[in-house]
């Protein structure tokens, strides 16, 4: 069952990852590499909610796998690494957590002073709060990879002695 | 003139002055920047592209102009020629294209010691390159927001009524900044729209999640692009750049609230 469910969000996250990116006008190669990143990114999300891990931490961990598996690709493809992880980023960004927090700061407005106030402040907070820091999560994940294993870090360096001449710039 | 420009012309080779070479990269580097470039990466390519030639970049990137300085170094510490330059960045939809080609032709100026007007001639062509059909734009995107719909576990009717929502607010984005409309009014309509649409979900008790259709139907508006770019941003230390970006971001979000809000209002729904 728990597979069922694992694939299903693995395939609705990679069809809002290829539509959310044809707004930016990907070519097709990005388009279909950002939707399996995707896919394997939010699956691996979802798991992890599943085993009560932070949603915030998931995030990360998710933008981590996205970012690394990035890599290869985009050295195969002559492309820069950020194009195939954006878009595959996409369907994570917590644009549902972002507008209800502002929701909520309407809300307070009319609510002040009674004891539903204290509910929407409680809201606004938290609302707020899980969508700073998914987002922190998502652009950390995203890039530590990529500081890392950069041409010139040296990780990078060390990785492209030991894998030869593999060395095509990013 | 210097003796070693005197020598070049007498071989019939043409010069390359820092003044041509600002133009090209001052324009090179605001459509990238247009095109949702990190700030990091506009700042590496334009030193790569003078490099190939032979001369320095110095790079200052503000949210709505950048100032570039081309210097051809001469030895000694005293450049033999520096150039300034002031141009506003035509801000533009995120374009991954776009950002891709231009690296790419980035790296062949730098690696095939592309002439200046081969470049400029390649940079015109991925300029060139035309959006995506609109009439595709619209269903793809609609399928995205049903699917992601499906993720807030959203039942098959609320999707479909999202994939309608979103049909009817994409369509509605397209036509009002195609007439020029504020890109703030235009997403505040389109979330009013879309959120309008779906909320006939909770009127005539459609499906089992009604309140998941309205909150996700104005999710294909959220700039997730800008928002992503701003945190990268602030991370490199472009923190001036990322700050406005994330700043532009979240007004648009306020926007989508916004819209979304007047729809509650307007049909009594109290919480999402």
């Amino acid at each position: 069952m728990i597979i069922l469910e694992c694939l299903t969000d693995a395939g609705l996250a990679a069809v809002a990852a290829v539509g959310f990116a044809a707004i930016s006008r990907p070519t097709k190669r990005i388009a279909v590499m950002a939707g399996l990143l995707a896919a394997f990114g939010h699956m691996s999300r979802f798991l992890l909610l599943q085993a009560h891990v932070g949603i915030a931490s998931a995030s990360l961990w998710a933008g981590l796998i996205i970012s690394f598996c990035s890599m290869p690709i985009a050295r195969k493809c002559h492309t820069p690494a950020e194009m195939f992880v954006f878009p595959a980023l996409l369907p994570m960004i917590p644009g549902m957590f972002a507008y209800k927090a502002i929701l909520a700061t309407l809300q307070f407005l009319n609510t002040a002073g009674t004891p539903e106030g204290q509910k929407v402040l409680a809201s606004f907070v938290y609302n707020g709060l899980t969508a700073f820091f998914i987002m922190c999560a998502l652009a950390i994940g995203a890039i530590l990879p990529l500081l890392l294993f950069h041409r010139e870090a040296p990780l990078g360096r060390a990785l492209q002695r030991f894998g030869g001449s593999n060395n095509t710039p990013l | 003139m210097p003796q070693a420009v005197v020598a070049e012309h007498a071989a019939g080779l043409p010069v390359l002055t820092a003044k041509e070479l600002i133009e090209f990269i001052q324009l090179f580097s605001s459509t990238l920047l247009g095109a949702g470039g990190q700030t990091t990466r506009v700042d590496r390519t334009a030193c790569r592209i003078a490099r190939a030639y032979d001369f320095e970049v110095e790079l200052a990137i503000f949210p709505k102009h950048l100032m570039l300085s081309v210097i051809k170094p001469a030895a000694g510490g005293i450049p033999a020629e520096r150039r300034t330059a002031v141009s506003s960045i035509v801000s533009g939809a995120p374009n991954f294209q776009r950002v891709a080609a231009l690296n790419a032709l980035s790296w062949a100026i730098a690696d095939e010691k592309l002439s200046l007007e081969e470049a400029r001639q390649r940079f015109n062509a991925i300029c060139a390159v035309p959006t995506l059909n609109p009439v595709l734009l619209r269903f793809l995107v609609s399928c995205a927001n049903a699917a992601f719909c499906g993720l807030f576990n959203g039942d098959i009717t609320a999707m479909g009524l999202v994939f309608c929502a979103t049909l009817l607010g994409f369509y509605l984005r397209q036509k009002l900044l195609h007439w020029g409309l504020d890109i703030k009014v235009t997403f505040f309509l389109c979330a009013f729209a879309a959120s309008l649409l779906a909320s006939l979900g909770i009127i005539l008790h459609l499906g089992a999640t009604p309140q998941t259709a309205m909150a996700a139907s104005v999710l294909f508006l959220i700039p997730g692009i800008p928002l992503i770019n701003a945190m990268l941003d602030i991370l490199d230390g472009h923190v001036l750049m990322g700050v406005s970006r994330l700043i532009q971001a979240s007004t648009l979000i306020i926007c989508i609230a916004l819209g979304l809000a007047t729809t509650m209002l307007l049909m009594g729904v109290d919480s999402l």
